[in-house]
């Protein structure tokens, strides 16, 4: 191209090869991601092993499919010390039926979550991993990833609330101990230094389970408002929680406690259109309250119309998701 | 003619025969009229063609730039100190080290290469670093102390005429009052609307990238992804203090451009390192320094008020258009004249009055994307034609056959429109294709529903709306700009070549000028060299110049060739040259009494010829927005059909049936291809694209924050028909294709969602809860 000086163009795909054998310099100068991040990585092979190494290391971040944590570490946000890759962990990476639950691996990828034989088993989780982006993302992105994340947006989170799952913490020493997840994205209970999220153990309902996303395109998008909901025949329950309107997913209890009074759970649990939409509201409601009265004695305020918008997408999405789970 | 696509994915047909060579055994496309497969389109799909990302050189440093975290600040100082002595760092420059002219842009030149004294725009670049390592450049560029003085920014156009002088040119760039008719005409039925569009980003697949050399005589060459390299090379000249010829733009692969490429800060930034330096440098640009830098959609606001008679016939419209141009004035004179002179539309209006304000504020700077000016008020007047059919209660397309344009029709400029304008042809060819039909017999789990597979739509809350908008742009620039192109067409054996500086943007100009040498010279290799400006220049990669003027330049060329080639020949047989043919390499008489090869009439020559094109020459707008300002008008009418979820908000375009008025078709496929982009482009502008930005900041500077149309929201594109009816003053009658889609299909998304909502649908893109139903 120019006689001068050297400018050559090559392809991106060799770019590195080239360099290396050209220079003899290594491939330093052409990655542009914090090069000592690769210094450190270690790939344990059991969850134990994945504990310790994290204990020798607390510096260390923990990586499963990297989805949020490699966009992070590639725009500069974030230059971990070390890295822990979980991927090589065959025991987080399936699940298994322990007395009426399943324990699901948090190595669980949202593609698998999404087939046909998980969702038969849990059709909420499985439906809300379809919905968790391109498919892409949802090959690599984990079960366990998202809830660590606790992105608001995290489209297993509400599933998980309502479903009342909890979580495995895997801890020094072979120790385990669970930790509910709403108090995990609360900020109640709060993950310890060198503690791995190693499994979630999740009520099998044997009953319809819907979870339904709200977004601004056609494609994959963020959630701008999602609801699950999850039916508990045995206890007679109905549990709803409402995901990306707050920072965590909420649950507006009492508006569970008055729809699961007054489905008829020994019929044919039918409810009629009005009994829906109301249940819509009454969740909408305690999700996107008004403003406080003032105590003034003034003219109340009313909410802006978006989130007077995002109210009638709640309402209309849980009273979608009540009416498809008793159809 | 007529083409009907199967589909949005009609370009994946294999590159054997084109659409007018039909029959297995026909040799490889050829000449004009075929679908030509593009010659870089297997490197492309393997990836490894090379763009300007991809490049390499011995020694190179590593630029970064800083910019401005504020829209509007005063800068107290810069402190480079601690940057300059960081390892690995090689050279740091800032406003004090630009030798030449302060000042670039495209349009005026009112922008600093580094901002010194004040910042005008969030990202505007303040200083540049080279670096051994790209995180070390881009940890030195966070290492310059920068003192702000942070001052309240102006991001509401309405206040910036109030506003203190943002720059020493003032905050008003350009004002159009145009007057046409009698201001005292009323119409009996008068319809209002207030319009709103948002700041679309080219968003480019490539982000900005590039490379400076220094040359041993003191100059520079950078090898950038730029679409229009003389311009470029000028101002990098002015700002280096070099002569022009001693600074070298060569243009690399372009990884996308539907608006102007490359971002000038980045470029500028990398040849004063180059020359400061003496090593070659190179940046990258990440995804968010890409949409801080270049520049996008003009924000507008639209006033406007139709008068009709009882028939709906349009007797006056009144218009008032406040752009908002950024900080900068860019392109922003050129793209008021088109939204001013467009903003009726495609439709006889005998009384005009349209004033058009640009203003400078502190937003992040429009510029140049397709259709810029025409795409705005077509979204605007559209509006309009919705709500005068619905208060006449009038067919939507029935009220707009009433009232479209025709060729011998004035423009609201008074300039006579003189090329086809195959208007109602256009909406009567989408008015009368079928309507898709409704999902009812398909089991329920296969619809898409508006928001997706796994979305929450519900058959019962979805209403389909059928929507019409016409729209129209100009082609080539405007208001006597100087559109010119050289090319130069070489033969050599049996190899043809084609030297012109115009840059294949994806637009399709390499592959067209192959055909045009085929056509013209019978030659079947045609090989088009690289740009760079060294070559004299094609002028910028838009508004179809290419197409037009670069096409003509080759076909000129071509036939100067031509002549040489026969000339001899023609003088040895006693007959003129028409009579001799070039076909597949072989030269033949009309009688057949002479037959040799193009290579045996060479006798190992080369044949050169140089041509030119230039358009006949336009005249700018006067004081009352009159004047012939443009060289031809293209005109496209889209049918949407789109569903809405009435309770979310959530929409989804099903189809879109284009018909598009194109001249003559050059190459079948890319044309469709062509369609489909702009078609896509524009529903993404009407439903999902908006760059936000809070007090100026724009605040989600990724694709994440910023989506746009994937496989699934685009619809299906239909091309019920192409009318071509040559327009006699471009070469080969062909009219630009890629920016009247653009324009029109907001218009129609938005057209439709009115129909199926009821609602008024004023601001692009469509908010949710604008496409609500109205609670009772």
């Amino acid at each position: 191209m120019c006689q001068s000086c050297h400018v050559r163009t090559v392809s991106t795909y060799r770019t590195a090869e080239r360099n290396s054998r050209d220079t003899g310099e290594g491939a330093a100068g052409l990655t542009t991601h914090a090069p000592q991040a690769s210094q450190s990585v270690t790939l344990p092979a059991s969850l134990d092993e994945a504990v310790a190494a994290l204990a020798a290391m607390p510096a260390a971040v923990p990586v499963a499919g990297g989805t949020d944590l490699m966009a992070a570490v590639n725009s500069g946000l974030l230059r971990p010390a070390g890295l822990v890759g979980l991927g090589r962990i065959s025991e987080i990476r399936g699940w298994q039926y322990q007395d009426g639950h399943a324990l699901l691996g948090a190595g669980l990828t949202l593609a698998r979550m999404g087939r046909p034989d998980f969702a038969a088993l849990i059709p909420g989780l499985a439906a809300a991993a379809r919905a968790a982006g391109p498919p892409q993302v949802r090959n690599a992105g984990t079960l366990g990833g998202n809830i660590v994340t606790s992105a608001p947006t995290g489209d297993t989170l509400p599933v998980l609330a309502a479903l009342e799952a909890n979580l495995v913490v895997a801890g020094p020493d072979g120790a385990r101990r669970e930790v509910p997840v709403s108090h995990l994205l609360a900020g109640r209970e709060m993950l310890r230094p060198g503690e791995l999220v190693g499994y979630v153990r999740v009520p099998l309902l044997h009953a319809p389970q819907t979870f339904l996303k709200a977004t601004g395109r056609t494609g994959p998008g963020r959630a701008t408002a999602s609801v699950a909901l999850v039916l508990d025949p045995a206890r007679r329950g109905v549990r709803c929680a409402v995901g990306a309107v707050a920072a965590m997913p909420l649950r507006p209890l009492e508006a569970e406690q008055w729809v699961a009074s007054i489905i008829d759970w020994d019929g044919d649990r039918k409810l009629v259109p009005e009994a829906l939409a109301a249940f819509g509201d009454y969740v909408a409601a305690a999700c996107i309250p008004d403003p406080p009265p003032p105590q003034d004695g003034t003219e109340p305020q009313t909410l802006p119309p978006a989130a007077l918008h995002l109210r009638r997408t709640v309402a209309a999405l849980a009273r979608r998701a009540l009416g498809r789970a008793l159809s | 003619m007529t083409g009907t696509s199967e589909g949005a994915g009609a370009v994946t047909a294999p590159p054997a025969a084109g659409d007018r060579s039909g029959g297995p055994a026909e040799p490889p496309p050829h000449g004009l009229g075929v679908s030509l497969p593009s010659a870089d389109a297997p490197a492309k799909t393997e990836g490894v063609f090379p763009y300007a990302s991809d490049l390499w050189a011995e020694g190179l440093l590593w630029a970064a730039v800083l910019r401005s975290p504020y829209p509007s600040a005063r800068i107290v100082s810069i402190d480079t100190k601690q940057a300059v002595e960081m390892p690995g760092v090689r050279a740091v420059v800032t406003h004090a080290d630009v030798p030449g002219d302060a000042g670039h842009g495209r349009g005026v030149p009112d922008r600093p290469v580094f901002a010194h004294d004040v910042v005008r725009h969030h990202g505007e670049p303040i200083a540049a670093v080279a670096a051994d390592h790209p995180d070390t450049a881009r940890l030195a560029a966070a290492a310059i102390a920068v003192e702000y003085d942070i001052l309240e920014p102006v991001t509401d156009p309405q206040l910036a005429f109030e506003a203190e002088p943002l720059h020493p040119d003032g905050n008003l760039i350009r004002h159009i009052p145009l007057h046409f008719g009698d201001p005292e005409v009323v119409g009996e039925t008068i319809v209002e609307g207030l319009y709103r569009i948002g700041r679309q980003d080219p968003a480019p697949i490539g982000a900005e990238a590039g490379l400076a050399v220094p040359r041993p005589d003191g100059g520079v060459e950078i090898y950038t992804a730029s679409t229009d390299p003389h311009t470029d090379r000028d101002l990098a000249a002015a700002c280096f203090g070099l002569e022009p010829e001693r600074v070298r733009v060569v243009v690399t692969g372009v990884p996308g451009a539907t608006a102007d490429r490359e971002d000038p800060g980045m470029q500028l930034s990398l040849g004063l390192l180059a020359l400061r330096t003496g090593c070659p440098v190179k940046l990258a640009a990440t995804r968010e320094e890409s949409f801080l830098g270049h520049a996008h959609r003009h924000p507008t606001l639209l006033r406007y008020r139709h008068h009709a008679d009882a028939e709906g016939k349009l007797v006056k419209v009144e218009a008032q258009i406040l752009m908002d141009a950024g900080a900068y004035a860019d392109t922003s004179a050129e793209a008021l004249a088109a939204a001013v002179s467009f903003a009726c539309g495609p439709y006889v209006v005998p009384h005009a009055f349209i004033e058009g304000w640009a203003v400078r504020t502190n937003n992040p700077p429009s510029g140049h994307l397709r259709g810029e000016g025409a795409m705005q008020v077509c979204a605007a007047y559209e509006g309009q034609m919705d709500k005068l059919a619905a208060k006449l209660g009038m067919d939507p397309a029935e009220i707009r056959l009433r009232n479209v344009m025709a060729t011998g029709d004035l423009l609201p400029t008074g300039q006579t429109v003189t090329c086809p304008a195959p208007v109602a042809e256009l909406l009567r060819a989408v008015k009368d294709e079928p309507l898709p039909e409704l999902p009812k017999d398909t089991p329920e789990e296969d619809w898409l529903l508006p928001g997706g597979l796994e979305g929450a739509g519900e058959p019962s809350a979805v209403r389909r709306g059928v929507g019409y908008a016409l729209g129209m742009v100009h082609m080539l620039g405007a208001e006597g700009a100087d559109e010119v192109s050289t090319a130069t067409v070489k033969v050599s054996g049996s190899v043809a070549t084609v030297l012109c500086a115009a840059v294949e943007t994806g637009s399709g100009f390499s592959t067209l000028a192959r055909q045009i040498v085929q056509e013209t010279l019978g030659i079947e290799e045609v090989h088009v060299a690289g740009v760079d400006t060294d070559q004299p220049s094609a002028g910028r990669a838009c508004h179809g110049r290419h197409t037009w003027v670069s096409g003509g330049a080759v076909e000129r060329a071509a036939k100067m060739v031509r002549t040489q080639l026969l000339q001899p020949l023609a003088h040895k047989f006693g007959m003129s040259t028409e009579l001799l043919q070039i076909n597949d390499g072989k030269i033949t008489s009309y009688d057949g009494v002479l037959s040799t090869t193009v290579a045996e009439a060479l006798d190992g020559k080369e044949l050169w010829a140089t041509a030119q094109c230039r358009p006949h020459p336009t005249e700018p707008l006067d004081e009352t927005g009159q004047g012939d300002a443009f060289v031809g008008l293209a005109f496209c009418a889209i049918r949407c059909v789109a569903d809405v979820d009435i309770e979310l908000g959530t929409i989804r375009v099903v189809e879109m049936s284009v018909a598009q008025d194109v001249g003559r078709i050059l190459n079948p496929r890319q044309l469709r291809a062509r369609i489909e982009a702009g078609v896509t482009q524009g529903l993404g502008a009407a439903l999902m694209e908006n760059l936000r930005t809070t007090r100026g900041q724009i605040r989600h500077p990724d694709l994440t924050g910023y989506p746009l149309p994937t496989a699934l929201d685009a619809p299906d594109i239909r091309i019920v028909k192409l009318v071509e009816e040559r327009d006699v003053v471009a070469p080969f009658g062909a009219k630009p294709a890629s920016a009247v889609p653009v324009v029109t299909s907001p218009a129609a998304v938005a057209s439709a969602v009115r129909a199926a909502t009821g609602r008024p649908i004023g601001r692009l893109p469509i908010r949710p809860q604008a496409a609500v139903a109205q609670q009772q």
